[in-house]
């Protein structure tokens, strides 16, 4: 009320006054003389305004404070820039500040209702500190240098005596509590954090799985080429030794002293076989012999030729058989370990 | 439940929530009772019962967290192919809260349709129960709650935080040693539980925020008993503040508690 009053009543005495300059202002332009001088008041005018108004905005709270008078100051000055107003473009830019001050003015209205009612949050704020059992004598020094105004001087049980005291007004629901207080509902939420923390944690642990298991692959795998090859070296070499007498398939892979060997064996030269790196034929006395062949040279001939697949058995027996009846006495392929082979003998 | 919703008549928007939320949820009630009826006779009532006390046991450990618990997860968790008898349920698992726990169970949102539980028993004086982490909060709670009460239910944050300031509790930089983050708690953890409403104001620069009641709050306490707090905090008769004091009147006899 007293703000507005005092709106009114200098703008009711300026009014005069700036209509007045409004027609000098406007027969100056007309002349065309003091044009720059008028567009700099102006643009200074714009600016104290707008000034006025942010600084309204920023000191919000100073400006509803009960103590000083803000709001009727910065009333005043807003009159006294009014005083220079010519153009539309600076009276709204009045109007915009009037809304402004106008609210601020609505809000005083609301906190004078509650002002009447007398309550003083900081009486109370006052009156909390010391239900909670306050230290004030304490408080007391640090106050002049406000700053260091830290809850050292609370009791520790502060705010439970509060608390406590609070409780009694609330119907809230106590909450349903373990026996053993131990559990909580929150963990499940919790145990993949830790995971994702580990995963993070150990990338080193990780790679060296893969790699030892890669390893145990890769050794399997290549003790079975590795032979492969051995037995082939071999081939090659009785080969060189006398090319022209045929090397017996079958004295070739016997082992006297193992019949799995023996198998094994088998095994291994049917990859040479399947390869084209070895070749079984069948000599006059229809028996199977062996011989290498040339890779290179055979190439084409092997796409020309068609694939031929043969099954050959041998059991216990027949092993025994051969072994007598050939006369083997040492194994053309000698075994790798020769643990292996004696345990194969016993 | 009608009466219960017609109680959070409180400060705040609970007010606000027009009518015709509360007419649209009570129509589509009285639509389905008698369905629901027709429904339950097709159930064996242990099958009922037992839903009835699941979801007993569900609503008592979610209200550990003190954040209204929502419709949705009801029907998802554990009502599940019962919801044609769902408002039965609840009724009776009311029932048994009333009776056997001293407990309400109120909707807080009629909107979203949460619900929360709150005391029927008068608290005790000094009930010996164990202070718990929660306690300290409900001491700041309750003075966040005077504030706007005193302040003509809705205060700008800026009041709260000087308020906290003069109380040791500050709400930026370091932590409190018994609060930790101020700020996430009143802002974020009171706000969801429905204690507070922090609502941005428009147009402002920098930012501002209003606090007022939440709905819990309405439903856990009264103006009288919130007036009763700050009389006795300050040794003062509670009708020196008239206007409160004749708004608290107003609400204790107009609206009934139950």
């Amino acid at each position: 009320m007293a703000e507005g009053k005092r709106r009114r009543r200098p703008t009711e005495d300026m009014g005069k006054e700036s209509s007045e300059r409004k027609s000098e202002e406007g027969r100056e332009r007309r002349t065309c003389i003091g044009q720059e001088s008028n567009e700099t008041t102006r643009r200074l005018i714009r600016q104290q305004y707008r000034q006025l108004i942010a600084s309204c905005q920023q000191n919000r709270d100073l400006m509803l404070s009960n103590r000083g008078d803000k709001l009727t100051e910065a009333l005043e000055d807003a009159d006294k820039l009014f005083a220079g107003v010519s153009e539309p473009r600076e009276a709204a830019l009045d109007a915009q500040f009037l809304v402004l001050a106008t609210n601020l003015g609505k809000e005083k209205a609301n906190q004078l209702q509650s002002d009447m009612a007398e309550f003083d949050s900081i009486a109370f704020a006052e009156d909390l500190l010391t239900y909670m059992g306050i230290n004030r004598l304490e408080r007391e020094d640090s106050d002049s240098d406000e700053d260091q105004n830290t809850s050292g001087f609370l009791p520790n049980n502060a705010w439970y005596k509060l608390g406590e005291e609070a409780k009694k007004y609330f119907r809230r629901a106590p909450v349903f509590h373990f026996m053993l207080g131990t559990f909580t509902a929150d963990p499940p939420v919790e145990k993949p954090r830790i995971e994702r923390q580990r995963k993070k944690a150990g990338p080193q642990e990780e790679t060296a799985m893969p790699a030892q298991l890669k390893k145990m692959e890769e050794s399997h795998q290549e003790a079975t080429e590795k032979e492969v090859e051995r037995i082939l070296g071999l081939l090659q070499a009785y080969h060189q030794e006398d090319p022209n007498t045929p090397i017996s398939y079958l004295e070739f892979v016997t082992d006297p002293r193992s019949f799995a060997r023996t198998v094994e064996n088998m095994f291994y030269v049917s990859f040479l076989i399947r390869d084209g790196l070895a070749g079984v034929k069948l000599d006059p006395d229809k028996l199977p012999i062996i011989e290498p062949l040339n890779p290179e040279g055979e190439e084409n001939d092997q796409d020309s030729l068609l694939r031929k697949q043969a099954v050959i058995s041998m059991n216990y027996e027949e092993w025994q058989k051969i072994v007598e009846t050939f006369e083997i006495s040492a194994p053309m392929i000698p075994p790798t370990t020769g643990t292996q082979s004696d345990a194969e003998q016993s | 439940m009608s009466q219960s919703r017609r109680s959070s008549k409180g400060p705040g928007p609970s007010q606000v929530q027009s009518m015709d939320v509360d007419e649209e949820y009570t129509l589509t009630q009285t639509q389905t009772s008698s369905q629901v009826q027709r429904n339950l006779e097709r159930r064996s009532q242990n099958q009922v019962e037992h839903k009835v006390s699941e979801l007993v046991q569900f609503l008592l450990v979610k209200d550990q967290k003190k954040i209204p618990i929502k419709r949705a997860d009801i029907l998802k968790h554990v009502i599940k192919d019962y919801k044609d008898i769902f408002p039965e349920i609840l009724k009776r698992a009311n029932n048994i809260f009333q009776q056997v726990f001293g407990l309400e169970l109120a909707e807080v949102d009629p909107k979203n349709h949460s619900y929360i539980l709150i005391s029927k028993l008068p608290p005790l004086q000094d009930d010996g129960m164990k202070e718990d982490e929660n306690t300290p909060k409900m001491g700041l709670l309750i003075i966040i709650l005077s504030l706007i009460y005193m302040k003509g239910n809705v205060v700008k944050d800026s009041v709260v935080w000087e308020m906290l300031r003069r109380l040791q509790v500050e709400c930026s930089g370091r932590k409190h040693k018994i609060f930790g983050d101020v700020k996430k708690l009143v802002t974020e953890e009171f706000v969801k539980q429905k204690y507070l409403e922090y609502i941005r104001l428009p147009h402002t620069d920098p930012l501002e925020h209003e606090f007022r009641w939440g709905s819990r709050a309405a439903k856990e306490l009264s103006k009288r008993q919130i007036l009763q707090f700050v009389a006795k905090m300050q040794k003062k008769n509670p009708k020196t503040w008239m206007s409160q004091y004749n708004e608290a009147e107003a609400e204790a006899s107009g609206t009934g508690r139950h």
